[in-house]
C-alpha cells in the first residue's frame, strides 16, 4: 500500500500548507508580547481577546452578522425565480442576463459603491442597515444566482410533474417535490452569499457610514495593533466555519 | 365507486407552438383499458400530457364522466400517471414515495402507511418499504411508481411506455401485473406504446394516433387484420398491397388473375405476411430474394416481377433464397381498404389535407 502512504503524506503536507497560517494567526492573538527575533511569545494574554469583543468591534461582528444574514435570504428569495429561469433554459439569449448579471462582479467593488452611496444619499438610504444590505446585494445575488441555476433543469421539472399528477397542490409540491431536489445546491448559494456578503470590505465601507462592520473595523488593526487584528481574524472566520459545517450538513441529508 | 368513461373532444395542444395534436377525439369506455399506439413523434405522449393536465389545450375538451377537465388543475383531475422513467424521489424511502398521494390527500401517518404496504404487496414489493429507491433495479422502481398511481385511488390511469425501459422478461411481468391490477379494479385505463405488439397485448383497445389523430380505434385484431388505411396496415406490418381495378371478382396481379372479395372497381387490398402462403401449385409465380429465420417463422421477401411481397411461414421446411415459389393470396384473408384510402381518417377528422399518407416505416 505505498501510494495510500504517499497520499497520506502528500495529505499531511497539504493540511499543513494550509494550517500553519491560522496556527500563526491564533498564536498572534494570544501573545501579549512577542518581539522579532523570539520564535514564540514572551507574554501570553487575553488582551487582544478582550479588545476584539469589546465596544466597537463587538458591535461590527452583530452587525456584520445581521447583514450577511438578510442579504442571504433576500438573495435566495430574489434569485430562485432568475435562477430558475436561466437553469431551464427558457431565455432566447441568456448571454446577455449573465452579463448583466455578471456586471457588478467586473466592477471593482468600493466603484460600485461610491456609485451607490451617491444615490443612496439622496434616497436617504446611507448609514442604515437596509442600505447595506442593498449595497451587499448587488455582489451577493449574481453568486447565489450562478451557483442555484444549476439546480434547475429537466429533472427537477419531471418531478414536478409527477408531483401534479400525484395530487399534490402548488405548496405540497414545493415543499416535498421542489425544495428537497434542490436542497443541496440551495446550501451550496447560501453559504457562498453569506461569505461574500460577510467579507465585502469596499461596499461597506462606501454606503455603511460611520457604521461599523468588522472587515472595515479589522483593517486599521492590522498595523496599529495586530493582535487585536488576529483576534479579530478569529472572530471573522467562526461564523464561516459554523456556516460550511450547517451547509455541509444540509447537502447530505436533505430537509 | 363505479368507474368513469374519459371522453376526449376534439382537442387541439400544441405544446412547442406548432400543434402536435390536432382536433384529436378518443372514447375509453368505463372500467376499460385503451392502448395508445404509434411511431415516435405521433402525438401519444403530448395526449396523455394534454388528459393530465401537464399541457394546456388550445381547443377542445377532455371529460371523465360528466365532468369537464378543461379548466381543472393537475392534482384534482382525479388522474394518475405512471411516466416512462420512475420519477420517485430519491430523499424518501419507497413507502413514502408511495404514500405521496395519500399525503397530498391529508390522510393521517399510520392509515397512511398501511395503505402504502398493501399496494406495495400487491406490486410485489412486499418487503420494500423502507428500502430507498436508489438501490432499486429499473423494473422495481416502475413498480414503486406503479404502486404510488394505484395508491392516489384515481378515476383514471395513464400509463407512458411503462415497459419500455425493462428487459423482456421483467417487462412480460409487469404487464401482467398491470393488466391484472386494471382488471381487479375496474380501472378507467389509457396507456402509450410505440410497440404494436405491446399495444395488443395491453389494451382491449387499441388507438392508432398517426400524425396528431386517432386513425383507427379497435380491438387488436381489426387494426392488424382490418387496416381502414394504407397507413394504418404498414404500422401494423402489412408491407402487402394490392392495387388495380377488380373485374368479375379477379383482380390482374402481375399477369395472375387473383379471386378477391367485395364488389367490382378500383381497389386496393392488404394482406398480412403470416396468412400469404407458400403453394407451388399456385399461379403467381415469385422468386425469393431474401429468407431470414427469425425464431418463431422465417421471413421471406418475394419478388413478382416488380411486386416485392412479404411472407411468413413455419421455419420447416421455409424454401431458401434465388428459389422460385408459388405465392397463394387466399381470398377469405384479403382485406378490401375502404376505397379513398390514403385519406381515410376515422370519422371526426377535420381537414384530411395532410391525412395518415405517410407510411411508417
Amino acid at each position: 500500500m505505498v501510494e495510500t502512504r504517499v497520499q497520506r503524506v502528500l495529505g499531511g503536507l497539504l493540511a499543513t500548507a494550509f494550517a500553519l497560517p491560522l496556527l500563526v494567526l491564533v498564536v498572534r492573538a494570544f501573545a501579549d508580547r512577542w518581539r522579532a527575533p523570539a520564535l514564540l511569545p514572551q507574554d501570553w494574554g487575553m488582551r487582544g481577546i478582550e479588545l476584539a469583543f469589546s465596544g466597537q468591534a463587538a458591535e461590527a461582528f452583530w452587525t456584520s452578522l445581521l447583514v450577511a444574514v438578510v442579504t442571504t435570504a433576500v438573495a435566495l428569495v430574489l434569485g430562485w425565480p432568475a435562477a430558475r429561469v436561466l437553469g431551464e433554459r427558457r431565455l432566447k439569449r441568456p448571454a446577455i442576463a449573465f452579463l448583466l448579471l455578471a456586471m457588478p462582479l467586473l466592477v471593482p467593488p468600493y466603484a460600485t459603491g461610491a456609485g451607490l452611496t451617491e444615490w443612496f444619499l439622496r434616497l436617504g438610504l446611507v448609514d442604515t442597515v437596509s442600505g447595506i444590505v442593498l449595497a451587499h446585494l448587488v455582489g451577493v445575488l449574481p453568486y447565489v444566482v450562478v451557483v442555484l441555476l444549476s439546480a434547475f433543469g429537466p429533472e427537477v421539472t419531471a418531478l414536478e410533474e409527477m408531483g401534479r399528477a400525484s395530487g399534490l397542490a402548488p405548496l405540497q409540491r414545493w415543499r416535498w417535490v421542489t425544495l428537497p431536489a434542490v436542497a443541496p445546491t440551495l446550501a451550496a448559494a447560501a453559504f457562498l452569499g453569506f461569505l461574500v456578503s460577510w467579507s465585502q470590505y469596499g461596499s461597506s465601507l462606501a454606503v455603511g457610514g460611520g457604521r461599523p462592520m468588522l472587515p472595515v473595523v479589522m483593517l486599521p488593526f492590522v498595523r496599529s495593533d495586530p493582535q487585536v487584528a488576529a483576534a479579530l481574524a478569529l472572530l471573522f472566520l467562526a461564523p464561516a466555519i459554523a456556516a460550511l459545517a450547517l451547509t455541509a450538513r444540509a447537502a447530505r441529508s436533505p430537509l | 365507486m363505479s368507474p368513469l368513461a374519459l371522453e376526449i373532444d376534439a382537442i387541439t395542444v400544441s405544446p412547442g407552438g406548432a400543434p402536435v395534436l390536432r382536433g384529436l377525439s378518443l372514447h375509453v369506455a368505463a372500467g376499460t383499458r385503451t392502448a395508445l399506439v404509434g411511431p415516435s413523434g405521433a402525438g401519444k405522449t403530448t395526449l396523455l400530457r394534454a388528459v393530465a393536465g401537464l399541457a394546456p389545450l388550445d381547443d377542445g375538451d377532455v371529460r371523465l364522466g360528466e365532468r369537464s377537465l378543461r379548466n381543472v388543475p393537475p392534482h384534482r383531475r382525479g388522474v394518475a400517471v405512471v411516466f416512462q422513467e420512475p420519477r420517485l424521489l430519491a430523499h424518501l424511502s419507497v413507502e413514502e414515495n408511495v404514500a405521496l398521494p395519500l399525503r397530498a390527500a391529508g390522510v393521517g401517518g399510520s392509515e397512511r402507511r398501511s395503505r402504502a404496504r398493501e399496494r406495495l404487496d400487491e406490486v410485489g414489493l412486499g418487503g420494500f418499504s423502507a428500502r430507498r429507491s436508489q438501490g432499486l433495479s429499473g423494473g422495481e422502481q416502475q413498480r414503486v411508481a406503479l404502486a404510488r398511481a394505484l395508491c392516489a385511488d384515481p378515476d383514471l390511469l395513464l400509463l407512458d411506455e411503462p415497459l419500455a425501459a425493462l428487459d423482456p422478461n421483467r417487462r412480460e411481468d409487469l404487464r401482467r401485473l398491470i393488466v391484472r391490477l386494471q382488471r381487479e379494479r375496474g380501472l378507467t385505463t389509457l396507456v402509450v406504446t410505440h410497440d404494436r405488439a405491446e399495444a395488443a397485448e395491453l389494451g382491449e383497445r387499441v388507438a392508432l394516433v398517426l400524425e396528431g389523430r386517432i386513425v383507427q380505434h379497435g380491438p387488436p385484431k381489426e387494426l392488424f387484420e382490418r387496416p381502414v388505411s394504407a397507413a394504418v396496415a404498414r404500422f401494423f406490418g402489412v408491407a402487402n398491397l394490392l392495387r388495380g381495378e377488380v373485374r368479375d371478382g379477379l383482380l390482374e396481379v402481375r399477369g395472375t388473375a387473383v379471386a378477391v372479395p367485395g364488389p367490382d372497381g378500383d381497389a386496393t387490398l392488404a394482406i398480412r405476411p403470416e396468412h400469404a402462403r407458400v403453394d407451388d401449385d399456385a399461379a403467381l409465380r415469385a422468386v425469393v430474394r431474401e429468407s431470414v429465420y427469425a425464431g418463431t417463422h422465417v421471413k421471406l421477401v418475394v419478388d413478382c416481377h416488380d411486386l416485392r411481397l412479404e411472407l411468413h411461414v413455419p421455419p420447416a421446411g421455409a424454401p431458401a433464397a434465388g428459389r422460385e415459389i408459388g405465392v397463394d393470396l387466399p381470398r377469405e384473408r384479403l382485406w378490401r381498404l375502404p376505397e379513398d384510402d390514403e385519406i381515410a381518417v376515422s370519422a371526426a377528422a377535420a381537414a384530411p389535407s395532410r391525412g395518415a399518407g405517410r407510411p411508417s416505416a
